[in-house]
């Protein structure tokens, strides 16, 4: 059963069309990542589907509660994180997970003033505010912008956490390396429309290229594009023997995610 | 309902750390009740008899137009609402709490002038102190009332102590609380009308409490609210 489904969402704003005519599913229990470059129509997706935007016309279906992070949130200056908490947990009538707070360092902030605190910090008061309705589905975007390395990493563990228990994510990122580690499918937007949906395996065969085979020889460095490992690296060996060059290294590697977004939406 | 209380007492601990609010609401006005209580009772023989009112008119007049106003630019012309909307709060819960707190900040500081102003300067005691405390309280929720409207209407964070000023000076110089109506040109007078301060003084000072004088302030009520519903729907509407 799918956590959501869009269909054929449209957006304007004034005369410019920013989505048009949006289509995806996404699986119950799925960490679902929508991309595309900036001004896409990522954001905009999101907040309609949140309910924070009003869309022109197209059918949004959301089966479960919601949690929402958003890219740009804020709090009253003086704040302090555990007053924030409970107002958010009384105003929606729920006791606080405590667990869930010790576990995205969010206790440690108790008595920290919103303003005092660091990006990584506030990112981290939010998502636990975003997830104090035990929501069935949560919204993430860009979470990991503007965190350090421990941060992400933490966070990558929480987002894994979150769907061990079940949870949907759905989440616009521009971090190729998190999603790929992170996602079971992708979507990818390109001017306000959905020009790839699938699992990145799927993204790789649609590209076509598979591998990256890398060799280095005395002349210089040559980079190589292939499907098929086998064939193409004996080809190559065979070509630099005829020319009687030696090899100094050889690397091969599979195509990343982000190689095969950058090609997707360059429409190459 | 605990959500709700909860909110009103974080609402009030929050403008009590804020420096604007506290500046606005309890610093100026007890300095200009040290400083101008001194010097109207000394030049105005009798201004003792209407000190209490007048004191209280700048305290409420400052505290609402130039305390409240920043703390609603910050949630509603920031990414704060974002943070509201997105977790389940109704957007309006910020133009409330904000009111309601200063709504309390306001009437301490009157009971602080009134308490103190017979002990520093032999004010008088307003006679019927039911009509006047009445008064006090229409005053305070009018001028909250425009207030809100500077604080969501105004777009720009940086403007909104501008407009709250130009607001605020008017009130205050042409309100009768600074020197005698009969001084001023009858154009002014006019314009003076436009606030509650007028309005508010006029209730306050008088012996009786005067629909005459009540149903001006009702006016100012009812469109304040009425343009606060339009901005907030302009606001939520996105």
């Amino acid at each position: 059963m799918d956590a959501l489904c869009v269909k054929n969402l449209q957006k304007s704003y004034g005369k410019k069309t920013v989505l048009k005519g949006i289509d995806l599913c996404v699986p119950k229990g799925n960490i679902f990542a929508l991309l595309g470059v900036n001004g896409a129509g990522k954001t905009t997706t999101l907040e309609c589907i949140e309910g924070l935007r009003k869309y022109d016309s197209g059918n949004i279906e959301i089966n479960g509660r919601i949690g929402i992070q958003l890219q740009s949130a804020s709090l009253p200056a003086y704040i302090k994180g555990m007053e924030a908490v409970r107002l958010f947990a009384k105003w929606n009538r729920v006791s606080v997970d405590t667990a869930m707070l010790t576990a995205l360092g969010v206790s440690d902030l108790a008595n920290k003033q919103y303003q005092g605190m660091s990006t990584g910090q506030k990112r981290r008061l939010h998502l636990a505010l975003a997830l104090i309705r035990n929501p069935d589905i949560v919204f993430l975007d860009e979470p990991t912008a503007g965190l350090d390395v421990e941060g992400r990493i933490s966070l990558h563990k929480y987002i894994r956490t979150l769907k061990a228990e079940g949870k949907t994510i759905l989440l616009a990122s521009h971090d190729m390396a998190e999603v790929e580690s992170l996602c079971d499918n992708i979507a990818i937007l390109k001017d306000g429309q959905i020009v790839f949906a699938g699992t990145v395996e799927q993204l790789t065969k649609t590209v076509g290229k598979h591998y990256n085979i890398c060799v280095k020889t005395e002349q210089g460095t040559e980079t190589f594009e292939a499907d098929d490992i086998g064939e193409s690296l004996i080809s190559i060996l065979k070509g630099y023997q005829d020319k009687n060059v030696d090899i100094l290294d050889i690397q091969v590697d599979r195509g990343s995610l982000e190689q095969h977004f950058v090609k997707i939406t360059r429409g190459e | 309902m605990g959500g709700f209380l909860y909110g009103v007492a974080l609402q009030w601990k929050l403008d009590l750390r804020s420096r604007t609010m506290l500046i606005a609401c309890y610093a100026v006005p007890l300095l200009f009740f040290a400083v101008m209580g001194g010097i109207f009772t000394s030049v105005m023989p009798g201004s003792n008899e209407t000190l209490i009112q007048s004191m209280s008119v700048f305290a409420v007049t400052m505290g609402a137009l130039i305390g409240l106003p920043p703390s609603l630019a910050e949630i509603y012309r920031s990414d704060v609402k974002n943070a509201y909307q997105a977790n389940g709060v109704p957007l309006s819960l910020g133009l409330v709490l904000t009111n309601i707190s200063a709504f309390i900040h306001l009437l301490v500081m009157s009971f602080i002038l009134y308490i103190a102003a017979p002990i520093a300067f032999d004010a008088k005691i307003p006679e019927y102190p039911g009509a006047y405390f009445a008064a006090l309280i229409i005053l305070i929720v009018v001028s909250l009332s425009i207030a809100s409207v500077i604080g969501l209407a105004v777009k720009d964070t940086a403007n909104t102590s501008m407009f709250s000023i130009l607001l605020f000076l008017p009130s205050i110089m042409f309100s009768g609380i600074m020197f005698p109506k009969d001084m001023l040109p009858k154009v002014l007078l006019a314009v003076g009308k436009l606030f509650p301060a007028t309005w508010g003084y006029e209730l306050m000072t008088s012996d009786t409490f005067s629909l005459q004088m009540f149903w001006p302030m009702c006016g100012i009520l009812l469109a304040a609210i009425v343009v606060c519903g339009v901005l907030l729907k302009r606001i939520q509407t996105r």
